[in-house]
């Protein structure tokens, strides 16, 4: 028999093993996993993303801005390009890289598989918002287009992904975004945000951070080159320029704007009356189906019924029936406030 | 193809609608629903919510005395449990093991059984049966109709209300406070009460972690363990106190280890599941006592004892052959013993209690007569037990002490059953129920696998500071 020391010592190197191997995203195991998927036609296909992006935005890139933009060792990138020449994905424009006509096919067809895959994230499965760009990454480049088809038709053949950006229908047609990035607004514009760009990550955490919703109503009350200020459903939002222009919204005619009394549930107080005016689109799939289910729908009148004793969740009578929700879920209800002559003293 | 024609004009249209379209037609149903309703039906005066109701929610919900209600129900029923099943439970072992039994076994031999066949029936199979009825029989008769009770009058929605917010945090469901519990009565049907959750992750979150409840067929197994070693640590006055303080811990840890694992679960392999949540707060209701008595009885008592009896019965078959077939000159059951008790000194246990926890997974109940049966063939004590292959349990404390202590016993090995018996496989009934409420294997092997690793290492690491500090 060893010493319980030694089996102490033992078990202790075998933990930081695992953890050492395992560990999520950075362990060995999972590194070594990824070095194996950098194979020849996921480079190719993350080369024609970007250079879809570029020319989508009006810019052309060259092979150095291809090989500056990645950590991939720039022999093998050169070699990518060339195949992609050969292939006629690509065409040179003055040491510019143009895509030619199959390239940009199969270019709008990996966006497809990547911006459906986020649809079926944020429908069917409970993964967190800022996670799924990271697993359609991975999944665009592992669907063929009977799979991709399938996919469609199981989502209802959805037209925009879930942070606003169109989907390419089968045959490569594609809709463009209306609207402008919210600097471009003045000072007392009311809009509604129509898309939020998810790349770069840093930026689009400090987007999620700030907890803001596709499809709410925006009123600008402040905009200069150190910061832009605005109201959305019942809350101020203060956001840096570069932040702000990775958020798109539409200008509101004037007969789309309803009035500035929108706020979200979790803003209910006790003894305010409220009726509702629907769910936020950031609010989707079972979660969404079930606060139909349960009636909180267009009109319906609502008011605070109880708060448990940590505060959350809270309980609101919705048709003489308590039914408690998680604050988390009550902002994505929004609500107008009733206001009680009788109450209010 | 017509058909195929169909398809794609309501594609198309599908295509056109958008996305808002089952919003609206939510909305379209609501609002006919309502007219029918107000041309139909005729309500007296504004009848909001009972006043009864509103003021009763305000108690059982209130930052003062919501937590202390909660505390105090769950600790009555326990009590009720634990204290009202002794007298059941005494009377049904008198009846079933030491009645029935003998007089089976010898009637049996008198007509013509083979000695071998006899011991095999009834010292194995039989007497398996008969200890997990009458032990398993009382308590969850009295504890599932209280449970069921508190449900009807619609308290348990107003806990898992309160609880909620402690169980988000560890990525759960506030009702698995109630699942929680319900495993203090029995696994198998805490697992089935997991059907209450309507959120397919907090769920699975709930079924995996519900073995952490120490239950019934535990309870006594602690207690008895407690008493014996712990107990007799303080000065006499004091050791009742002492023991029922240790047990008390141990189930305090099952909940720790609840809101871990079920942490660790939702931030790893239950990412992707769906959650959602909501509650409803039904209005009271009296419950229709003898109604729920009898349901309760049948839909939960009834067939979570039928699934043990199922299971139970193959065990005491196991476990008297283990005990009775030789291979050269020594019982299969010896030859268990002598190679798992390296593995179990490692663990601070022993080789009888790994082997009497191989052959008990159908149920805990008969962990401790198998222990003790074990303990007295392999350090050959005379003049106690009744042969090999027959469980037995002692009326008296201190006796199953003598025993237990002549098998080698410390206080580690005290200290580390409790430990194992909170954290190991669930019961076979259990695996067999959570394989039931899932419908996959990967998440049985889980929930199965899981615990015993946590127990392994967690005795493990007991056991070797304890022999370092000691």
């Amino acid at each position: 028999m060893e010493s319980p020391l030694t089996y102490l010592l033992y078990f202790l190197l075998i933990i930081t093993g695992l953890i050492v191997v395992f560990y999520p995203n950075g362990g060995i195991y999972w590194r070594l996993k990824n070095s194996f998927k950098n194979d020849s036609k996921t480079l190719i296909e993350d080369i024609l993303k970007k250079l879809y992006h570029a020319e989508d935005g009006g810019n052309s890139l060259s092979t150095n801005d291809i090989i500056s933009s990645t950590n991939i060792r720039p022999k093998i990138i050169i070699e990518i390009i060339a195949q992609m020449k050969a292939n006629e994905l690509i065409n040179f424009n003055n040491g510019n890289i143009k895509l030619t006509e199959n390239g940009m096919d199969y270019a709008l067809k990996i966006i497809r598989v990547h911006r459906l895959w986020e649809k079926y994230l944020s429908e069917k499965t409970g993964f967190d918002k800022k996670d799924w760009h990271d697993i359609a990454e991975k999944m665009e480049h592992k669907l063929d287009s009977q799979q991709t088809k399938e996919l469609a038709n199981d989502l209802g053949n959805p037209r925009f992904d879930p942070h606003g950006d169109p989907i390419p229908t089968e045959f490569g047609e594609i809709e463009s975004i209306q609207g402008e990035p919210l600097p471009v607004f003045k000072e007392g514009t009311i809009g509604r945000i129509v898309h939020i760009e998810d790349e770069p990550d840093i930026i689009y955490k400090q987007i999620l951070a700030e907890d803001l919703h596709i499809g709410s109503h925006v009123h600008i009350v402040e905009n200069n080159e150190k910061r832009i200020v605005f109201h959305s459903e019942g809350e101020e939002y203060i956001l840096a320029p570069i932040v702000a222009n990775n958020i798109t919204i539409l200008q509101l005619l004037k007969e789309e704007i309803s009035e500035e009394n929108t706020f979200r549930l979790s803003n209910l107080k006790e003894n305010e009356q409220a009726k509702i005016i629907g769910i936020s689109n950031e609010c989707r799939g079972e979660i969404r189906r079930r606060l139909l289910d349960l009636g909180f729908v267009l009109n319906t009148k609502i008011e605070l019924d109880l708060i448990s004793p940590m505060n959350n969740p809270r309980s609101y009578l919705v048709r003489d029936t308590a039914i408690a929700i998680r604050n988390e879920q009550a902002k994505y209800i929004l609500i107008e406030k009733i206001k009680n002559d009788a109450n209010s003293n | 193809m017509k058909n195929n024609k169909i398809l794609n004009i309501s594609n198309d249209l599908r295509w056109q609608i958008g996305d808002g379209f089952h919003d609206k037609l939510t909305e379209g149903i609501y609002s006919d629903a309502a007219q029918i309703a107000q041309n139909s039906v005729f309500k007296k005066g504004q009848t909001k919510r009972f006043r009864f109701d509103r003021s009763l929610d305000k108690i059982v919900t209130s930052k003062i005395w919501g937590f202390p209600i909660m505390i105090l129900i769950l600790s009555v029923v326990l009590w009720l449990t634990i204290i009202g099943a002794n007298y059941p439970s005494g009377l049904l072992s008198e009846l079933l093991l030491d009645t029935i039994q003998p007089w089976l076994k010898e009637t049996s031999l008198s007509i013509g059984f083979p000695i071998w066949l006899a011991g095999f029936l009834f010292d194995g199979v039989y007497l398996a049966l008969a200890w997990v009825i009458a032990v398993m029989l009382p308590p969850m008769a009295i504890f599932f109709p209280l449970f069921t009770l508190l449900e009807d009058f619609g308290y348990l929605p107003r806990a898992a209300f309160n609880l909620d917010n402690l169980f988000k945090k560890a990525g759960a469901h506030g009702k698995q406070a109630l699942t929680m519990s319900m495993g203090f009565g029995c696994n198998a049907a805490g697992v089935v009460a997991t059907r209450i959750i309507d959120s397919p992750r907090e769920r699975l979150i709930a079924i995996i972690t519900n073995n952490f409840s120490l239950c019934n067929g535990r309870w006594p197994t602690q207690i008895l363990i407690a008493s014996i070693f712990i107990g007799a640590l303080a000065p006499q006055s004091l050791s009742g106190a002492l023991s029922t303080l240790s047990v008390i811990s141990i189930a305090l840890l099952g909940v720790f280890f609840t809101f871990v694992v079920s942490y660790f679960l939702s931030k790893t392999v239950l990412k992707g599941e769906v959650s959602s949540f909501t509650l409803e707060l039904p209005p009271y209701r009296p419950p229709i006592f003898w109604k729920t008595i009898y349901t309760s009885l049948i839909d939960r008592t009834l067939i979570v004892l039928w699934r043990a009896c199922v299971f139970a019965a193959p065990a005491g078959a196991v476990i008297w052959l283990i005990s009775n077939v030789t291979f050269g000159d020594t019982t299969i059951a010896h030859w268990l013993i002598e190679n798992l008790n390296g593995f179990g000194f490692i663990l601070g246990l022993n080789g009888v209690i790994l082997v009497a926890y191989i052959v008990a997974i159908p149920a805990n109940e008969i962990v401790i007569p198998t222990i003790l049966m074990l303990t007295v063939m392999s350090v050959s004590i005379s003049g106690v037990g009744e042969g090999n292959g027959v469980m037995f349990e002692l009326d008296s404390v201190s006796a199953t002490g003598e025993i237990l202590k002549a098998g080698g016993w410390t206080l580690l090995t005290a200290v580390n059953l409790m430990v194992f018996s909170l954290l190991h496989n669930p019961c076979s009934t259990t695996i067999y129920t959570i394989y039931k409420e899932t419908k996959s294997i990967k998440w049985t092997v889980i929930a199965s696998v899981l615990p015993l690793i946590m127990g392994f290492v967690v005795c493990f690491v007991v056991a070797q500071v304890w022999r370092i500090l000691l």
